[in-house]
């Protein structure tokens, strides 16, 4: 046992960690290959697919397009996730759970379900497929998280200090922005990031929703099933850089917004 | 903003809306439910009860002056076509297999961080592990396809070695699916069980140790027990992320490793779609996901004990 303490579990650790980034170090490595084809091993090296990449048209269409649908999706989502967090922190036991059976049922029916029942209803209603669709699609999808995010800071939340307020003469919008708001903003931040990331890398919703435009997880996906060149490895290395440096500051940022508790 | 709010104090309007906000818990209560209802309505509720509805039509749109003919007739279609009835199979038998995998995988590495690291380390090998989180789904399928390819990193370290028969296939079947998925999967896995083994009591490890237990004894009797919780959390995520996924097993997969998702998207994307037979597939993949998962908690939830 001792042995299997000092030496396996360790060994499987590492293993795992050489599992979870040898595939990203070896997309990172082929985007420095001096070809216009993928394969190993890699004899001539060139940076100028990183250079370069950011100045595709198709590329830059498409992570413009995933810009503007995730700040969109991510507006919906807070502008909707905080009055029904509010709604949800005023009732208890049983309607408490209801209400989160509800609004959760996004997060545990199959995305592909949730991603085609969203496309015909829009079909139904007259929405046609691209930006807003795409936006709203990302907005339902993230909402329980915001609910969920909101929810935990404000179930913490000291009554008097609204209470307070009132007595001091506030009235309802200015304690909301000048206590609950503030209060929340750890949350808030968190659920931000994290609607942002979760839109802009979202596949099946797009693939569903999206009209003629293609969004980067979109754009991406067409051209690993039709051909691609060492340039899409380098784009994908950026963007892979660029969302997990906010993933980890927004980790950062709920584990300290939880001190509160 | 106060400024603003206090400046709007000098109409009327809003002194109203204010006073009635402060005075009327109704009133109250209907402006904080109002955008939350109307979404819930529409964007949660509605699209998939328009789903169950279209899947009972025979046929959808309804041909224009005729009345709507109701039948299960696409729900008895799944049992008719062994190329359906074969896919919603294979879909549940690889988000097992992918579930137990991955737990088989992650477990070791959770126990190993949340207690035999180095006290002062352990935040950081979490931090370390979780890092990927955030790569898309895509982005993770593109990267296994340049580690299995034939001309990829893994055969030319194979050919490099001066291993026989080199390139192996390794891409495009079931093998580089799994490999993928439980790629996906683990670190949903990951979290639930760091969280529920970070909890057990190091004492109660210890006194099991002092009593004469072995560390296999520790591990059933202990360990494994307390972490339940964990397990059944991670189980059931990983298995309904896994039963829901398109893109990755398209990418990664091969012609006979068809998942019912796909099945799914192809009765929608070719033209003429059946929508009322790509309804019916998707609720009960819905519905079948959702009761094993259901069952599993049930079956698999610790007891509450007494005293507790």
């Amino acid at each position: 046992m001792t042995a299997l303490r000092n030496l396996a579990l360790p060994g499987i650790f590492w293993l795992f960690v050489l599992y979870l980034f040898t595939p990203l170090l070896v997309m990172a490595v082929m985007g420095f290959r001096d070809s216009n084809f993928v394969a190993f091993p890699i004899q001539a090296w060139t940076s100028d697919w990183y250079r370069e990449v950011l100045f595709d048209r198709d590329i830059q269409e498409s992570l413009w397009l995933s810009l503007r649908v995730s700040m969109m999706a991510t507006v919906l989502s807070l502008v909707i996730g905080l009055p029904t967090a509010f709604l949800v922190a005023r009732t208890s036991g049983l309607a408490r759970g209801a209400f989160m059976v509800v609004i959760m049922l996004p997060a545990f029916i199959p995305v592909i379900v949730s991603a085609i029942s969203l496309r015909i209803f829009a079909g139904r209603i007259g929405l046609e497929t691209g930006l807003l669709a795409i936006a709203l699609g990302h907005a339902v999808a993230s909402m329980p998280f915001v609910v969920v995010m909101v929810l935990t800071r404000l179930d913490t939340m000291n009554r008097n200090l609204v209470d307070a307020a009132r007595n001091l003469g506030a009235d309802e919008f200015i304690v909301l922005f000048r206590v609950t708001l503030p209060y929340l903003g750890p949350a808030l931040l968190g659920a931000l990031i994290f609607s942002l990331l979760l839109s802009f890398e979202d596949f099946v919703r797009s693939f569903f929703l999206g009209g003629f435009e293609q969004t980067f997880p979109v754009m991406l996906y067409s051209r690993l099933r039709f051909g691609f060149d060492p340039g899409l490895a380098a784009v994908s290395t950026i963007v892979l850089l660029v969302t997990t440096g906010f993933g980890h500051f927004a980790g950062r940022f709920l584990r300290s917004g939880r001190g509160g508790r | 903003m106060t400024d603003l709010l206090i400046f709007l104090r000098r109409f009327a309007l809003y002194r109203a809306l204010t006073h009635l906000l402060a005075t009327s818990p109704a009133f109250r209560l209907v402006m904080v439910a109002l955008i939350p209802v109307i979404w819930i309505v529409l964007a949660n509720a509605a699209p998939l009860i328009q789903m169950i509805a279209i899947s009972f039509y025979t046929e959808y749109p309804v041909p224009v002056g005729e009345a709507p003919v109701y039948s299960l007739t696409h729900y008895q279609s799944l049992f008719e076509r062994p190329l359906y009835l074969n896919a919603f199979f294979r879909s549940f038998v690889f988000a097992f297999a992918v579930t137990a995998v991955t737990l088989i995988v992650v477990f070791p590495v959770a126990y190993y961080i949340s207690k035999v690291a180095p006290r002062n380390q352990r935040t950081r090998m979490l931090l370390l592990v979780i890092a990927p989180f955030w790569v898309s789904e895509i982005i993770r399928s593109f990267a296994w396809i340049l580690m299995l390819a034939n001309r990829g990193a893994v055969n030319s370290f194979f050919g490099w070695l001066g291993l026989p028969g080199v390139p192996y296939e390794l891409l495009y079947n079931g093998f580089s699916m799994m490999v993928g998925v439980v790629y996906l999967g683990s670190l949903y896995m990951l979290l639930p069980l760091y969280s529920a083994i970070e909890k057990i009591d190091d004492n109660l490890l210890e006194a099991a140790a002092n009593l004469g237990a072995s560390g296999r004894h520790r591990l059933t009797r202990i360990i494994l027990p307390l972490a339940r919780p964990g397990i059944v959390a991670g189980c059931t995520l990983v298995f309904l992320l896994v039963v829901g996924l398109y893109a990755m097993p398209q990418l990664l997969g091969g012609p006979d490793t068809t998942l019912f998702p796909a099945t799914i998207a192809q009765i929608f994307s070719k033209a003429g779609a059946s929508w009322p037979q790509g309804s019916a597939f998707s609720l009960m993949l819905t519905l079948a996901a959702l009761a094993i998962a259901g069952l599993f908690i049930a079956v698999a939830q610790p007891r509450r004990r007494l005293g507790r």
